[in-house]
């Protein structure tokens, strides 16, 4: 028996906590305007022989330091102590969302997307292709309407699925995204930096780069309290 | 076409923003929330004294200062 931890990722008002209480049957105030998840909050479910540690990590829009939300989200995936990251999406605002999901796949952690509110999608007769969607992220895609509760026995499985071949579904750094030849240029030297660096051994290399050429605060004070 | 600063718009306006000329964690947060060259927007309403401004884009609704919607340069459409 094995415990599975997993962090629950979502922008505000994806229908994380809902979503986070469909799962492990907590009944978390849940209040319908975002921002009302500032703690990590941590329930429990069984997913067969194992038991699932699930992790609420406050909803945002990104994962940049602009926020304490921000920071407590960000700082809990790099700690190490999540297997894997079930981010939630609001499916019915894909496109912003998934600004959000790029950042969790260059952590480099498995990431499972659900795609959450898809009653909404339906009635707004929008179409979303599951298939090309997984295959672009290269990371797996489940739908769900959390309110409804439906999409919990799929997220499970995938959860299962994920965490016992956690190789086949944790990408090469440099397969996540691939930005211009110029950035790549620069973000290749910058990798190779800190990869032969014994100090940074905690942290992706290619996630630190990326966040230095981004100009991210915290990064580069995450680099000066390492050196 | 003519590239001005959102923050002369009016109710009812439409257009695409072109560029964002805020530094750091400011222009990073706009960005976050879909304030991306290309994108396009409509202006919602102002609040009743005037700050902040309601605009749709990309199927959100967002309110922002005046303050920061004149560093984001736009062009109208129309």
């Amino acid at each position: 028996m094995a415990e599975i931890t997993v962090a629950v990722a979502g922008q505000p008002n994806s229908g994380k906590s809902t979503m986070f209480n469909l799962l492990t049957g907590a009944r978390q105030y849940i209040a319908n305007y975002p921002g009302v998840t500032v703690e990590k909050k941590t329930g429990y479910l069984k997913i067969g022989d194992d038991k699932g540690k699930l992790v609420d990590l406050p909803g945002t829009y990104s994962l940049s330091s602009y926020s304490i939300e921000e920071t407590v989200a960000r700082d809990y995936l790099l700690s190490g102590q999540a297997d894997l990251v079930l981010n939630i999406i609001d499916a019915s605002n894909l496109e912003r969302s998934l600004n959000l999901t790029l950042q969790l796949l260059e952590i480099g952690l498995p990431v499972i997307v659900v795609l959450n509110m898809m009653d909404v999608v339906d009635k707004r007769k929008i179409k979303i292709d599951l298939k090309k969607l997984s295959q672009k992220l290269n990371t797996p895609v489940v739908k769900a309407v959390a309110k409804q509760a439906k999409g919990k026995t799929e997220i499970k499985a995938m959860i299962k699925e994920v965490y016992y071949n956690i190789k086949k579904y944790s990408r090469p750094e440099a397969e996540i995204i691939q930005y211009s030849p110029e950035l790549e240029a620069d973000l290749e030297e910058l990798t190779a930096y800190f990869k032969a660096d014994k100090r940074f051994t905690n942290y992706s290399a290619r996630w630190l780069a990326v966040r230095i050429m981004a100009g991210d605060k915290h990064a580069e004070k995450l680099i000066r309290e390492v050196s | 076409m003519e590239k001005i600063s959102l923050n002369k718009l009016k109710p009812g306006d439409q257009g695409k923003i072109v560029n964002i000329f805020l530094q750091g964690a400011s222009g990073r947060r706009l960005m976050d929330l879909g304030f991306i060259p290309g994108n396009e927007f409509t202006v919602v309403r102002n609040a009743p004294l005037v700050d902040p401004v309601e605009l749709e884009i990309k199927d959100s609704n967002i309110s922002i200062r005046h303050e920061e919607a004149r560093y984001i340069e736009v062009v109208v459409n129309g």
